[in-house]
Parts: C-alpha cells; sequence; structure tokens
C-alpha cells in the first residue's frame, strides 16, 4: 500500500500539485489512523494532507477516481448490470451459486477460487486478480514499446486465466445440466454466460482505463512549458484560464514583497518628542519607545490601452494584473483606445477584470473596429485629461505602436510626459521589429522615461515590480 | 460524527475524517470556504463536543506577537520596582562602587522577567494551559503574511520562544484549526504543517437537515422550499452567494412572519436578508419569480384548477 499512495503522490506531482516528502509521509501516517476500509474515508485522509490549494481539488479527485477506483467500479458496475440482465438481485445470484457448488460436489467438481468469484461477484478477489493481470499485461506492452487496447485486453485476458476459466465454467454448466432439468439449470446456464461476457467487459474496461493513464503519463512526460515564458500571442483558451490564475498568483506574491518591503522601510528614527511625551508617567525614564513613521506614498496610475486586435490579449493580462493590486496604489485609471479613446475606469472597479474588460470591448465605450490611430488617441487624451495628471502620477501606455502611418502626434506624448512622474512605454513586439513598417516606437521613445518590451507574463512581472518600487 | 450532531451540527463525512485525523496526529487543521458555511462554527463544535475550553484568536491587519502571544506587563513591573524600592536599596546598601551596584542587581534580573509578569495572549495561554484547549485562529487570511511565518514555530511544534525565559513548550497539545475565508492564498509552509479541509455549500438534504436541526419551528414542507430556492439561486452568477447562514436567517426570517407557503410578496419582502448588494437582488428576482410561477403552476396540475389565494393574506396578519 506505502508503494501505492508513494506512486499516487507523484502522479499528484506530475499534474502540477506542489507535494512535499513531509505532505506524503503526513498520508501515510494519516491512513495508520484511519485504516484502508472506507473508501471515502481514505479520500478525505488523502485531500487533508496532499491537497493544500483551491484549484487542486478537482485534479485530485479526479485522479483519485481514475487511480484508486476505476477497476472495483469496473467490476462493481458490470456485477449490478449482470443482476438487472438476469432480473435477480446479488443476494440471489449468491444463493444460485451456492446450489450450484453443492451440486458440483456432488460430481467430485470443485470450481477454483476465482471462478467462485467471479460468479458471485466478489469484488475483492477478483480486483485483486485483475490487478496482477493488468500488471503482468502492462510489463509485455512496454516491452513492445506501443500501447494498443484490443491487443492489451487480450493480454489482460491470458494473463488473468480466461481460457481455463471460461472452460471451467462451461464444464460445471454441462456438469449442471446433466444433473438437473429444467428452470434451475437454464438459469444457471444463464448466469454463467452472462458473468463471462461480463469478465469480458471488464477486461475492456480495464483496457480502456489504462489507455487513459499511458495517454496522461505521455503529456506529462511532454510537460507544457513553464507559462511564464509564453508568450501573449500564442494562448489557447485552456492556457488563458491558465495565464489568469498565473497572474491571480503573481500578483499576490508581489503584494507580499512588497509589505515586507514596506514595514522594513517604514520604521523611521527615534520621535523624540513622542518619546519623552509618552514616558512621562515613568517618571521621564524612557521605557515606551517611539519612532517617527514614514508616510508612504501610494503611486497613482494611469493606464492607456491599446485594445486593437493586435495587441488585445496582453492588455487583458496588464490590466487583470494592475487591477489585482488596485490596493497597492492610490488611484488607478484606466483608458481604452483604438483610434478613440475612453474612460473604462469605473468598469473595472465594478467588475470582475476579465468581465470587465469583455465589457469595454463590447464597442459601447469605443468603436473597437476601427483602424489604429495612436496620434488621434493621444491627441484626444491630451485635450480632455491631461488635466488628471500629476507628479504623483505614473502613465503607462500599452500597444504596438503600429500607427497605420496616420500622424503620430508625439508633442501630446511629450507634454503627457513632462507633467507625469514616469512615463512607461510597454510594447508586446519583439525589440528587433520597433521602428519597422508601419511602427512609430521610435518617435514617441524620446518622450518615455522607461520602453519596454513585454511579451510574457515575466517581463510583466519585472515590469510591475518597477512600478512599485518607484 | 454522532457527537457533532448532539451539538446540532450537520457534517459530511470529509470533515469528520479530517477531525479525527488532526486529533489523533496532532496536526492543525486549515479550513477554507467561502463565508457563512460554518468554519468558525466547526471550531467550536469540537470543543464542546470534546468538552475542552476554546480559545480563539481573531486575526486582523497589523496583529502582531505582542497582541497574539504575549507581552510584558510594564506597569506591573514599573509598580513592583516603587514598592519594592527600600528593598532594592537594601540589596544595594554594600555595594562601594557602581559596578558593584550594577552586578548585584544583575543578579536579581529574573525576577522581573519572570513569567509572573508576562500577560498571556491567545497562543501563549492555548500552550501553557494544562488541559488540552481548541485553539481557534480565525481569519488567517487577514492576518500579514509576517504573521503567518511566526506561526509557524507554534503551530508545527507546539511551542513559544520568549528570549528573555526561554522556550515555553506546550503542557498539553492543543487542538489547532486555522480559517481562511481566501482573501489572499495562505502560505505553502504554513499549508504544509497543516491539514487542510475545504467546506463548499452543502447539498440539499445536508442543508434542508441543517434548517431543521436549526430552525426547528419551521414547517417541513416550507424549509424543503427555502432550501431548493437558495441552491437555485447558488448557481446564477452573484457577487456574494448566499450561504447557510443566510439560508438560517432567511428560515428564521419566514418562521417569525408565520409564513405558510412561499410567494412572490413574500419572497420579494423578506429578500434583503438572503442578498447584501442591490445586484445580486435584481438579478435573483427574475429567478425567483420563475420559480414561484412553476410552483403555482404545478400547485394547479396537483390539484386541480383553484383561485390562487391572495398572496398578502399570509403576510400581513
Amino acid at each position: 500500500m506505502q508503494a501505492r499512495i508513494l506512486e499516487f503522490a507523484e502522479l499528484l506531482r506530475h499534474h502540477g500539485l506542489r507535494i512535499s516528502p513531509a505532505e506524503s509521509l503526513d498520508a501515510l501516517s494519516g491512513l495508520v489512523h484511519t485504516g484502508l476500509n472506507d473508501r471515502e474515508v481514505v479520500r478525505g485522509t488523502l485531500r487533508a494532507t496532499m491537497v493544500k490549494r483551491l484549484v487542486d481539488v478537482p485534479v485530485f479527485d479526479e485522479l483519485f477516481e481514475a487511480y484508486f477506483s476505476a477497476l472495483g467500479q469496473a467490476i462493481r458496475e458490470t456485477a449490478e448490470g449482470a443482476g438487472e440482465a438476469l432480473g435477480q438481485t446479488l443476494e440471489e445470484m449468491r444463493e444460485l451459486l451456492a446450489k450450484l457448488e453443492e451440486m458440483l460436489a456432488e460430481e467430485g467438481v470443485e470450481l477454483s477460487d476465482i471462478a467462485r468469484a467471479l460468479m458471485a461477484a466478489d469484488e475483492g478477489v477478483l480486483e485483486q486478480r485483475l490487478r496482477e493481470a493488468i500488471e503482468e499485461a502492462r510489463g509485455e506492452a512496454e516491452g513492445k514499446g506501443r500501447f494498443r487496447p484490443g491487443a492489451f485486453a487480450n493480454a489482460v485476458g491470458s494473463a488473468f486465466g480466461m481460457p481455463q476459466l471460461q472452460e471451467e465454467l462451461e464444464g460445471a454448466a454441462d456438469a449442471v445440466e446433466e444433473a438437473m432439468e429444467g428452470d434451475e439449470a437454464a438459469r444457471l446456464r444463464e448466469m454463467i454466460r452472462q458473468r463471462m461476457g461480463d469478465l469480458q467487459e471488464m477486461m475492456k474496461r480495464a483496457a480502456a482505463i489504462e489507455r487513459t493513464r499511458n495517454e496522461e503519463k505521455k503529456r506529462d512526460d511532454a510537460g507544457l512549458g513553464p507559462i511564464g515564458e509564453k508568450s501573449f500571442y500564442y494562448l489557447t483558451e485552456e492556457e488563458t484560464r491558465e495565464m489568469k490564475e498565473a497572474v491571480a498568483r503573481l500578483a499576490q506574491r508581489l503584494r507580499n514583497v512588497v509589505a515586507v518591503r514596506h514595514t522594513r522601510t517604514r520604521r523611521g528614527v527615534l520621535d523624540l518628542q513622542r518619546t519623552l511625551r509618552q514616558n512621562i508617567s515613568y517618571g521621564g525614564v524612557p521605557f515606551d519607545v517611539r519612532f517617527e513613521r514614514k508616510r508612504r506614498h501610494k503611486p497613482q496610475i494611469v493606464v492607456l490601452c491599446d485594445v486593437s486586435d493586435s495587441v488585445r490579449n496582453v492588455s487583458r493580462f496588464m490590466l487583470q494584473f494592475v487591477y489585482a493590486l488596485q490596493d497597492l496604489y492610490s488611484r488607478v485609471r484606466s483608458f481604452i483606445f483604438v483610434s478613440e479613446i475612453g474612460e473604462v475606469t469605473r468598469l473595472f472597479e465594478e467588475n470582475e477584470a476579465g468581465q470587465a474588460l469583455d465589457l469595454s470591448l463590447r464597442g459601447d465605450v469605443i468603436n473597437v473596429f476601427a483602424h489604429s490611430d495612436f496620434g488621434r488617441a493621444f491627441k484626444d487624451f491630451h485635450s480632455e485629461h491631461l488635466g488628471s495628471i500629476n507628479r504623483r502620477t505614473t502613465v503607462i501606455i500599452l500597444g504596438d505602436a503600429r500607427n497605420n502611418y496616420n500622424l503620430p502626434h508625439e508633442w501630446a506624448v511629450r507634454d503627457i510626459q513632462s507633467r507625469a512622474r514616469q512615463l512607461i512605454w510597454l510594447n508586446p513586439e519583439a525589440k528587433t521589429t520597433w521602428g519597422f513598417g508601419d511602427s512609430e516606437m521610435d518617435r514617441y521613445r524620446p518622450y518615455c522615461d522607461m520602453v519596454e518590451e513585454c511579451r510574457n507574463l515575466n517581463q510583466l512581472y519585472r515590469v510591475v515590480d518597477r512600478l512599485l518600487l518607484a | 460524527m454522532e457527537r457533532f450532531a448532539e451539538q446540532r451540527y450537520i457534517c459530511s463525512r470529509a470533515i469528520a475524517t479530517v477531525v479525527y485525523l488532526a486529533s489523533e496526529m496532532g496536526k492543525p487543521i486549515l479550513i477554507e470556504g467561502p463565508a457563512g458555511v460554518g468554519k468558525t462554527e466547526l471550531a467550536k463544535v469540537v470543543a464542546s463536543a470534546t468538552g475542552h475550553p476554546l480559545i480563539r484568536l481573531q486575526c486582523y491587519e497589523g496583529l502582531d506577537e505582542a497582541k497574539a502571544l504575549y507581552e510584558w506587563e510594564y506597569g506591573k513591573q514599573l509598580l513592583y520596582t516603587q514598592i519594592l524600592k527600600d528593598k532594592i536599596s537594601e540589596v544595594l546598601a554594600g555595594a562601594t562602587t557602581l559596578d558593584e551596584a550594577v552586578e548585584r542587581i544583575g543578579q536579581q534580573d529574573s525576577v522581573f522577567f519572570s513569567e509572573r509578569f508576562i500577560l498571556p495572549r491567545p497562543l501563549l495561554a492555548a500552550i501553557r494551559s494544562e488541559e488540552p484547549t481548541v485553539l481557534l485562529i480565525d481569519e488567517i487570511d487577514k492576518a500579514d503574511p509576517e504573521f503567518e511565518a511566526f506561526l509557524l514555530e507554534v503551530l508545527s511544534d507546539f511551542q513559544v520562544s520568549v528570549p528573555e525565559l526561554g522556550t515555553i513548550e506546550a503542557r498539553s497539545q492543543p487542538l489547532a484549526i486555522l480559517t481562511s475565508n481566501n482573501s489572499r492564498e495562505v502560505s505553502d509552509a504554513l499549508k504544509r504543517r497543516c491539514l487542510h479541509l475545504f467546506i463548499d455549500f452543502p447539498n440539499r438534504e445536508q442543508e434542508q437537515e441543517i434548517v431543521r436541526l436549526k430552525v426547528p419551528e419551521l414547517e417541513e414542507r416550507l424549509a424543503a422550499e427555502v432550501v431548493s430556492v437558495v441552491q437555485r439561486v447558488r448557481k446564477l452568477d452573484l457577487k456574494k452567494a448566499p450561504s447557510i447562514s443566510e439560508t438560517l436567517d432567511w428560515s428564521k426570517a419566514l418562521a417569525i412572519l408565520n409564513v405558510e407557503s412561499l410567494g412572490e410578496a413574500q419572497v420579494r419582502e423578506t429578500l434583503s436578508t438572503i442578498f447584501k448588494y442591490e445586484g445580486d437582488m435584481r438579478k435573483a428576482e427574475t429567478e425567483l419569480r420563475e420559480f414561484v410561477a412553476r410552483k403555482k403552476a404545478a400547485a394547479e396540475t396537483a390539484e386541480g384548477p383553484k383561485p390562487p389565494a391572495d398572496p398578502k393574506d399570509d403576510v400581513l396578519h
């Protein structure tokens, strides 16, 4: 059992759960206390000791099913199916079996253990034998180096001793036929036939389970590169979801870092006045020492996001990241533009980031189907919102600067920069392509305090980290 | 589980398993889940079921060791020094040099930093207690990340280091229960030391049983209706899904109003007990209207067409 638990832990690790050796040990010692009799209790024990994150629970549940009970379930289901097909309950079947054995004993024939287990639908024995057979067949399949479900089912069958079993039961059926006539014999024969069919079904299921196992293993071996380095441009739907989680996790990590940083820097020098006043009651003995507290200035942020098709994904994560950290800034205002510019701050304050972005992209705020025109967007911003920018504001512009050969109006950016604390441009395009074609990056660059390539999560993280230091 | 039921707490096998494991293995439990599903309640119930005293530490931003663990009672120390002034002069009487005086005072050091002057806060109280206790650390996610790190020593070894006194070890190991509302992710190091338990909204049967247990005055059939409405509402995309405590509030409200059956008017008037946001309420209203309409239709087909009773009759008495 120990080996199986450890193997299960290994499997969980392959699926992205972080399980330390200490936790596997906990799982084992927990099982010592609870025992292995009740499946639900075992599941509860493993879950409590190994799964510590909410997002991992579904993964755990699925793997637990697959790993610990798929076979048992297959056996149970076929047994129930057999009962239904014969119109009998399990008890009645077992009664019938007892009768059969009695009869066979009279004839001088004795059923083998496995045959009895099959007829009585004894899950424990069947599962044990089936597992052994699978183990054997697996070794064989690995030797061949490829996996075919049909062949695998056959291999399991022969390892299980299907042919012998078939023969034995046929013989038993014949013996019964000779010994008695009528209804009873027909029913017994029917039951035997049914159970043999079930056995076949079990083999098939075992092969199917084995196949999913194989596939999962293959996927694990291939591995999904670290999501942090993945470019925002090429994301499948699955990865978008994953990315969202990663963004949230990163934001949390950053928040923790910032918290520590702040407590470290917040304590200032000795505040003499307050210390003296505080300690008058102690006769002037400075018992309770007071320090000056540095006031911390939270940065203000204004985000201008290009949401044209080409960079929408990046904007999405940028906005999500910024808003996940909203409490670290004193104020965040966000604008989106393609050629018109519109403010979406409210949308993001009232909704979850992904949803807010969907709302803002519906076309109510700005026309999202226009051609990118950075010049016009900046000019509009300049005339309408320049007043909102002061010496504490950090302006972040996110866009590829592909202006469709419109007027760039770089003077607007210059004015914004001169009013703001700093202006940062994040470009989701590779550095090597800046300035080619209709990219106006080089025209805007002189007016930016910082221009960064921002193609993946790690780069985004670095940028936001630097923002908080500023 | 039976002992829990006696304490009027309905729980699943998973919960019972984890609590059993925690008491056997001496590990803390970290409970996560939406607000109002009975995380804190579980700790209270464990305490009363085992008969051990419950020591509660409510976490909040800025909580530090001084408030969680112990504090020196400066006032008391100063008071003692004042009162014992004569005695101190006595001790210093024969000293000729300053060095000698300091040396003599130094010998008395331990008098002032002894357990006498320590003010135990919840954590120290739990550890120093003679009999085993249930230690509830509520809403750990509200505390600062640094505080978590500080908890590690307490929770894994059940000991506390006080620089002036040395290490104080637990006389009896408390059963620690931590709860978190997931407003931020608890650190991995802490999670690794805990058994993890996730309590979700209960299923229909469990919830019905809970309502029956906690609000026995509510009619069975009505309770079933309440539960099925809440279960449906939970599936909507709400800012704050109603949890068990809200179900119970609603049930109590209906019981107080003597409502006999859920009609549109009653639902609307008592809606504020289960929804905490204006937007949620609006969203749910359509769903509820549908529910009431369907119920009416079902009643008509079952009992033959009859004029629907004026819903106002039920409420305004």
